[in-house]
């Protein structure tokens, strides 16, 4: 007897000190994270904001375009905030303004009148408008691994119906109870009885954000306890308005795409594209009626439903006084009222990938996750649906059977901002990001440094010295060599240099690039930004390596410029949540090669475009326009490659398969289609022909490379280094007339190729 | 000239660009939206903020990507706040775009 109430004592004490462990675990668990929980802000991805200036290259529909992502909604008189009035070239925008990090951009009335494809003019009521930013498009976020958005709302945004409102439904007596409440207990008991299972939670608000933030959804009575013990815990610890505030970030309102929409802030915008404290009754009641089934009452996918609900709720809020029957009966008109907006949101997941890596150099991802910063990138989302649109067209007629695969990087290449991007055929699917991952040989996309090697060394080498295209071997040590050959499987007569590299002849390339060591080759492949992958092997003088098309964007991108090498960047600056300005993402130039011979390479790269492998460019764009770009082809038709510029955009476009089969393409029938095909539509700006100093025109015998006239047989006139010229002259005289002699020809030479500047 | 010719199958699109719209680059400084950026910017490197001064240049080099007083500022800037390579590298590449003697110079002077 004695020892069994002996036993029965420790029983109790035993389960007196696991209860009192467990209460002070849990007591730890919600004052170690309940702060913290309260803070977590994914980072905000931004592209960059348009800039409205008069004589903007815009074109009306593009203006359109950008509107309709940012969610502008179309009236007849733009009176609020994210209104637009269009008739044909004359938009009325009632802009919602941003907090940029230079500087506040204010929300305000423009009247914008385009010319064409340019803007003509923009006003405001106060008068003439300079230059403006919309406001940025944004593009996605960098969210923690359960995937959850968040904007966060202070109790003081919230509009008071709203607070009310949630009372009246989900938890009446809030204000008056520990966490718990019998009342509503004992209902849900009752309701779970009459039925003979768990329908109902009884939870109060506390609860609920008690099982939200640390439990699952089972629907145990272990769990329950927890729940119960926690809730007064929480109590415990904080006040009623914490416990409110963080409820109302909590709490689960549905799901866009991966992402779950927890929160009132973020459900206003997701549902209605508007901020909290500018929600109408019908809204609020709309959201309120949600959180009892966030699917079941979803009011995109069941609005007969949700309507009911809201109206349901509506009568609540009336009944309990929180608003007037005469509100109620307004409010129960109305419409949904849902948010038309297109879905931009992680629309673009190579480009969001290409700033979590950059991101990732500087930040951990905690911070990314955590701490609401604002990212603003380069991204153009103008640019992106061209080269989107560009791809399909092009890929569809290509590959109607969907085998191959496509990637393009954009850049501005004056100031190295990667402004689009496509990893894949279908660039809205995430996934493999061939853009930054393809490793693939260059084929003759590598040529131009081998090129470049030899125009620095002008007293050896100008466009017009001659190069043998004869068939070589060379020893690879032991019973091994090499024998490449050209694309024709023909040797040439002798070549000029320029011809070689605009016909892309591998035999005159292969021999230059012999002639030039080997390790010149790789060091100026370095210098113009290509560092890893390159064999030192002679196969590298026709594209052996593994290369990306990122790669290959970083060495056009320093040939465009000029010879200026320039880190390749996604983000302009981040921005903390208070709006201090973090970090910023400079531009940068270095010079790596030399002005002079960049200058004569890109005279090189228009002549593939005008007579070698890529004149297939022109049945895209018009004749006049000009540009400089190279075809690479690899080893049976595995990859076709096209890499150019014009006077604004670089593009390097790449198509294979992932299974590293043959295309049965080269780069000419392949990648130069969706590259002409994205620049016609997308560049607004020729390739100027800006001569540097230090550069004298010639006529040259096209045939031999010797100084000859104007009006001589076979003469074109070619860019030289001053001292590099030809020493030998043709027996023919030059006319004497025109402009075309003596100091005017430098002038003339530019005009002809529309440039000068 | 044969780079002037007409390659053979060229075929000019229907939304093809009329040979006589003006292009920005034959129409130099097509717009100068940006300069009071560039005065903003001055007032900045006046300062010492040169941070906020590169964001003001760069915002208008987006602008005008071809403007030669953009470079110059920038030139300036890197100058300012002691960055000779940076300086030198951009004075460089602004001669590209520099017209008359005295702003080719001037960005000369940053080159040497």
């Amino acid at each position: 007897m004695l020892r069994t109430s002996h036993l029965l004592l420790k029983l109790v004490l035993v389960s007196f000190v696991v209860g009192g462990l467990f209460v002070i675990y849990l007591d730890a668990r919600i004052t170690a994270t309940f702060n913290d929980k309260m803070w977590d802000l994914p980072a905000k991805v931004y592209a960059r904001p348009l800039e409205l200036f008069a004589g903007a290259p815009l074109s009306p529909d593009d203006l359109s375009y950008e509107l309709d992502v940012l969610g502008y909604r179309s009236v007849t008189s733009a009176r609020n905030r994210g209104e637009v009035s269009r008739f044909r070239n004359r938009f009325e925008i009632y802009t919602r303004g941003f907090d940029f990090p230079d500087e506040r951009e204010p929300g305000r009335r423009v009247l914008i009148e385009f010319s064409g494809d340019r803007v003509k003019s923009m006003s405001a009521s106060g008068g003439g408008i300079d230059l403006m930013r919309l406001e940025p498009v944004r593009i996605g976020g960098i969210y923690p691994q359960h995937g959850e958005d968040r904007v966060l709302a202070r109790l003081d945004d919230v509009p008071l119906s709203l607070r009310q409102g949630l009372m009246v439904v989900e938890d009446r007596d809030f204000n008056r109870h520990w966490g718990f409440s019998i009342v509503g207990i004992s209902r849900a008991a009752l309701s779970n009885v009459r039925s003979g299972q768990v329908v109902a939670g009884g939870s109060t608000i506390t609860q609920q954000l008690v099982k939200n933030y640390y439990l699952t959804s089972e629907r145990t009575i272990v769990r329950k306890l927890t729940e119960l013990v926690m809730a007064v815990l929480l109590e415990l610890h904080y006040d009623k308005d914490q416990i409110l505030e963080s409820y109302i970030n909590e709490v689960y309102l549905g799901q866009e795409g991966r992402h779950s929409v927890h929160g009132f802030a973020l459900a206003s915008q997701h549902y209605f594209d508007k901020p909290l404290e500018r929600l109408g009754l019908h809204e609020q009641a709309l959201m309120i009626g949600m959180i009892k089934g966030p699917s079941l009452y979803n009011p995109q996918r069941n609005p007969k439903r949700a309507l009911e609900r809201r109206n349901l709720v509506l009568d609540l809020m009336a009944a309990q006084g929180v608003i007037s029957p005469e509100q109620a009966t307004v409010a129960r008109a109305m419409p949904l009222g849902l948010n038309k907006k297109r879905r931009i949101q992680d629309s673009f997941p190579a480009f969001l990938d290409l700033v979590r890596r950059q991101l990732r150099r500087d930040y951990r991802d905690e911070d990314l996750t955590t701490q609401g910063l604002s990212i603003f990138t380069s991204f153009d989302p103008l640019l992106q649906r061209k080269l989107e649109s560009s791809t399909t067209i092009v890929m569809d007629q290509l590959d109607p059977r969907d085998e191959l695969q496509s990637a393009t990087v954009v850049t501005r290449f004056d100031t190295g901002e990667v402004v689009a991007l496509s990893g894949g055929r279908k660039p809205r699917f995430a996934g493999f990001n061939r853009a930054l991952d393809v490793r693939r040989p260059a084929g003759s996309l590598l040529k131009p440094a081998t090129y470049l090697v030899a125009l620095e060394r002008p007293s050896e080498y100008s466009l017009a010295t001659r190069l043998s295209d004869a068939p070589l071997t060379v020893k690879l040590g032991g019973a091994k060599s090499w024998q490449p050959k050209n694309f024709d499987l023909q040797s040439h007569e002798d070549v000029l240099l320029y011809q070689a590299l605009a016909k892309s002849y591998n035999l005159a390339s292969a021999r230059l690039g012999m002639e030039l060591g080997l390790d010149s080759v790789i060091d100026m492949l370095a210098r113009l930004g290509v560092e890893q992958g390159v064999p030192r092997v002679p196969a590298l003088l026709l594209g052996a390596g593994e290369y990306s098309p990122m790669d290959m964007a970083a060495m056009y991108q320093s040939i465009a410029a000029g010879g200026f090498r320039m880190p390749l960047r996604s983000i302009r600056n981040i921005v903390d949540a208070n709006g201090t300005s973090l970090k910023r993402y400079p531009l940068e130039y270095d010079r790596t090669a030399s002005i002079q011979s960049v200058h004569l390479l890109h005279y090189a790269l228009r002549a593939v475009v005008r007579e070698g492998t890529g004149r297939g460019v022109y049945r895209y764009l018009p004749e006049n326009f000009a540009v400089a770009g190279k075809t690479g082809t690899t080893n049976d038709g595995r990859d076709s490659w096209f890499a150019g510029f014009s006077g604004d955009l670089l593009a390097v476009s790449w198509i294979g398969r992932d299974d590293n089969g043959s295309t049965k393409l080269t780069g000419a029938s392949g990648a130069l289609k969706v590259w002409a095909h994205f620049m016609d539509s997308a560049s607004k700006q020729p390739l100027a022909y800006r001569m540097p100093d230090g550069i004298q025109p010639q006529w040259i015998d096209n045939r031999n490379g010797y100084l000859t006239g104007d009006g001589c047989p076979n003469s074109h006139m070619l860019p030289f280094i001053i001292g590099s010229e030809p020493t030998q002259r043709t027996h023919c005289s030059p006319r004497q007339s025109g402009p075309k002699s003596g100091s005017g020809i430098k002038t003339w030479f530019e005009s002809l190729f529309g440039g000068g500047g | 000239m044969s780079v002037e010719k007409a390659p053979q199958h060229a075929v000019v699109t229907p939304d093809a660009r009329v040979p006589d719209v003006p292009f920005r680059s034959a129409t130099p400084s097509a717009s100068t939206a940006w300069k009071p950026l560039l005065a903003k910017a001055d007032q900045a490197t006046n300062r010492g903020d040169y941070e906020q001064a590169m964001a003001l240049l760069e915002r208008a080099q987006r602008i005008d990507p071809d403007s030669a007083e953009v470079y110059l500022g920038m030139a300036k800037t890197h100058s300012a706040k002691g960055d000779d390579m940076q300086a030198r590298a951009t004075a460089e590449r602004g001669r590209f775009y520099c017209s008359g003697k005295i702003q080719c110079d001037a960005l000369r002077g940053y080159t040497r």
